[in-house]
């Protein structure tokens, strides 16, 4: 432990802390509070200047202190005002999520997720137990049986459409958890299997498709540039088309029809994502000791077993953390969406594209129809959301145990 | 594993690597194609030539870098990103010294309220951030730029350089202080050269903070032409209907080719310093 004592060291320290602490409570903390306040207001194209004598406008908003009050824009549009009631923007956003038919159809998608869940109980009962009736690679293929039985039986397709005609929060909210919950095991399985190929010994070239492999990974730093040239295959010219014409098929335009449109961003955006997964795999695999296998083998497992029994439960915890941060990111991208479809095939006026995910829906609102106050209001549902997920996540992954001590 | 593969499992392995290669390069390759075909010629008619160079010209680099503004914007990109690279450096390297060296009061509290505040989502508070810098006289200037990327890069990296400033252990720097060194200088002398993994690491995440991003440049710097960054600055020329499609990819290659390189350079040390910090991302 480093000494000093007392005022010297409380200086110190200060110092050293003091450039991030301004640079977070400025950048971080006050568009934090400016939003809130902002989200219970009608603040939108026509009511775009704070009235500065009204209570906590005159302190929150900017233009309003005394150094910038000069600067205060008197131009068209009246002031905003806190809105009657103050939850509007709210109420707006979220609908009639707490009525019967949402709830009910909420509820029945939830419960294709439960047999999935139940699977992991399940199976650490099994190990508790010591013998196992049935593996568990029949476990989750009866769990996906009973998932498709749930599917048939509760109509989700009919509760899937009764929520995407809800408000606009549940509508982009849940395409972006269908997103999530698509993209990130497919980047997964993805790179999973592309560590396992390269982190064979007996392989050459894997150097060279490592690399070539890990180049996506590189240009995700420009996503939204290289995402255009993604666009640019799924377009009506483009070059899948032109491939399919090869063979006489005519190629849908892609972009256009909201299904497929939803497919290639996913397709583009697992380009840009798998490679993480595939190097964090590969770190992990590198710590197993071959040992391990070598014990097995004698014991005359198959290549399956040794990759459920071994591989899999010790890469885990390497693994767990990238999963969940990755998750994260998912649900936040924006570059692919924007640059590929900008939200867009269009449903219908006023309300959101086939493919609004939660941020193009966050920019839309705010560059595009500038109503402040919903895109705020937005914003402060999504924190709580995003920040119980944070939490969690940090609970779960133990990320900062021993970062405290 | 250590098994010697089958000749079907290696058929097999070198499949999947193949395909997944094609997957991974193409699009690059597609667009280093695009750029050497002529400008206004968006679309080959044959579908070869979306595969192999059958024609190739400099014309479009030469358009790039002479007629268009690009070089304007590379400097603007290389001013933004290289300023946020120093700052983010010095304030989190300075941050995460006093938390990684001292134990004070509200130190968990300041760690846990970092990663806490960082879940608000940036494009949200971008509306704050452009009204305090129109406030401030920064809005539409590359300083005010700086600043946001600078702030938005903080949390991150401090958490990943005291991350692997715990792992250093104190005793050298212990010993250095025994010899009359004070903390600040025997930290400096010491530590600091034991962790250029990370340092790296956060100057790359500085760099690219300023290189790469869209939309904070977009908003924050909308005009004029000559002010734009170049990611800003290539995709408005992408939407725009009468500018060739090679054009952009011309572009695009003169940026995305080095960044990969770059990354391809520092790939081992890029792991190392993320993965030592204990914070992955």
């Amino acid at each position: 432990m480093v000494s000093w004592s007392g005022r010297r060291r409380a200086f110190t320290i200060l110092l050293f802390v003091f450039p991030t602490l301004i640079g977070v409570l400025v950048f971080n903390v006050y568009p934090i509070i400016l939003n809130t306040y902002v989200s219970i207001t009608n603040r939108n194209k026509f009511h775009p200047y704070p009235d500065c004598a009204a209570g906590l406008s005159g302190v929150l908003d900017p233009v309003c202190w005394p150094v910038f009050r000069d600067k205060v824009p008197t131009g068209l549009g009246e002031p905003y005002t806190i809105e009657t009631p103050f939850y509007q923007n709210y109420a707006d956003l979220i609908g009639d999520l707490f009525s019967g038919p949402t709830l009910l159809a909420l509820l029945s998608l939830a419960l294709v997720v439960v047999p999935f869940a139940a699977v992991g109980a399940v199976d650490r009962r099994f190990q508790k137990m010591g013998d196992r009736p049935v593996s568990t690679t029949v476990l989750w293929i009866g769990a996906a049986g009973v998932a498709v039985l749930f599917v048939l039986l509760f109509n989700v397709r009919a509760a899937w459409d009764t929520l995407m005609a809800g408000g606009d929060f549940i509508v982009v909210v849940m395409r972006t958890v269908l997103f999530v919950a698509i993209r990130v095991p497919l980047s997964f399985l993805l790179g999973l299997t592309l560590a396992l190929i390269l982190n064979s010994q007996h392989l050459p070239g894997r150097t060279f498709f490592r690399v070539l492999l890990f180049i996506p990974w590189a240009a995700s730093s420009l996503a939204i540039l290289v995402a255009l040239i993604w666009q640019f295959f799924f377009r009506e010219q483009g070059t899948i088309n032109q491939v399919l014409s090869l063979f006489g098929i005519d190629g849908l335009s892609w972009l256009q029809n909201p299904t497929t449109a939803f497919a290639a961003i996913v397709i583009a955006d697992l380009w840009f994502s798998y490679p993480f997964f595939m190097i964090a795999i590969l770190g992990a695999l590198q710590s197993i000791p071959t040992e391990a296998y070598e014990a097995a083998e004698v014991d005359g497992a198959t290549y399956w077993q040794q990759l459920t029994r071994i591989t899999l439960p010790l890469i885990r915890p390497a693994i767990l953390p990238a999963t969940v941060l990755t998750s994260i990111t998912a649900f936040q991208m924006f570059g692919t969406a924007w640059a590929m479809t900008a939200g867009g095939p269009v449903r219908g006026a006023g309300q959101p594209g086939a493919t609004e995910f939660v941020m193009v829906y966050a920019y839309k609102t705010i560059f595009q129809t500038q109503n402040y106050g919903r895109a705020t209001a937005f914003a402060v549902i999504l924190f709580v959301f995003l920040f119980g997920a944070t939490l969690y996540s940090l609970r779960l992954t133990r990320l900062t145990k021993g970062a405290l001590e | 594993m250590s098994r010697r593969p089958t000749a079907i499992a290696l058929v097999f392995q070198y499949g999947i690597l193949i395909i997944a290669g094609v997957f991974a390069f193409y699009p690059v390759w597609f667009a280093i194609l695009a750029s050497g075909r002529l400008g206004d010629r968006l679309y080959t008619l044959n579908v070869v030539g979306m595969f192999i160079p059958t024609e190739w010209t400099f014309e479009n680099y030469r358009a790039m870098l002479v007629d268009k503004d690009l070089l304007t914007w590379l400097r603007n990109s290389l001013y933004v990103a290289s300023l946020t690279t120093v700052a983010s450096v010095i304030i989190t390297t300075s941050a995460a010294f006093a938390l990684s060296r001292f134990r004070f009061y509200g130190r968990e509290f300041f760690l846990i309220f970092l990663l806490a505040i960082q879940t608000f989502p940036a494009i949200l508070s971008l509306v704050a951030i452009a009204q305090l810098l129109t406030a401030i006289g920064l809005y539409g200037k590359h300083e005010g730029l700086i600043l946001a990327y600078t702030t938005g890069t903080l949390v991150f990296s401090t958490w990943n350089m005291k991350g692997y400033f715990d792992t250093i252990p104190i005793d050298l720097e212990e010993a250095a202080m025994i010899d009359g060194c004070g903390p600040v200088q025997s930290f400096i002398l010491i530590a600091l050269p034991l962790a250029r993994p990370a340092l790296a690491v956060t100057a790359l995440l500085g760099f690219l903070a300023g290189w790469g991003d869209f939309v904070f440049a977009n908003v924050l710097v909308p005009a004029p032409d000559s002010m734009k960054l170049v990611v800003p600055g290539l995709f408005s020329l992408a939407g725009s209907q009468n500018v060739p499609w090679g054009y952009f990819a011309a572009g695009a290659m003169i940026i995305i080719i080095p960044t990969i390189i770059v990354f391809l350079s520092l790939q081992r040390f890029l792991v190392a310093g993320l993965t030592v910090g204990g914070v992955k991302g």
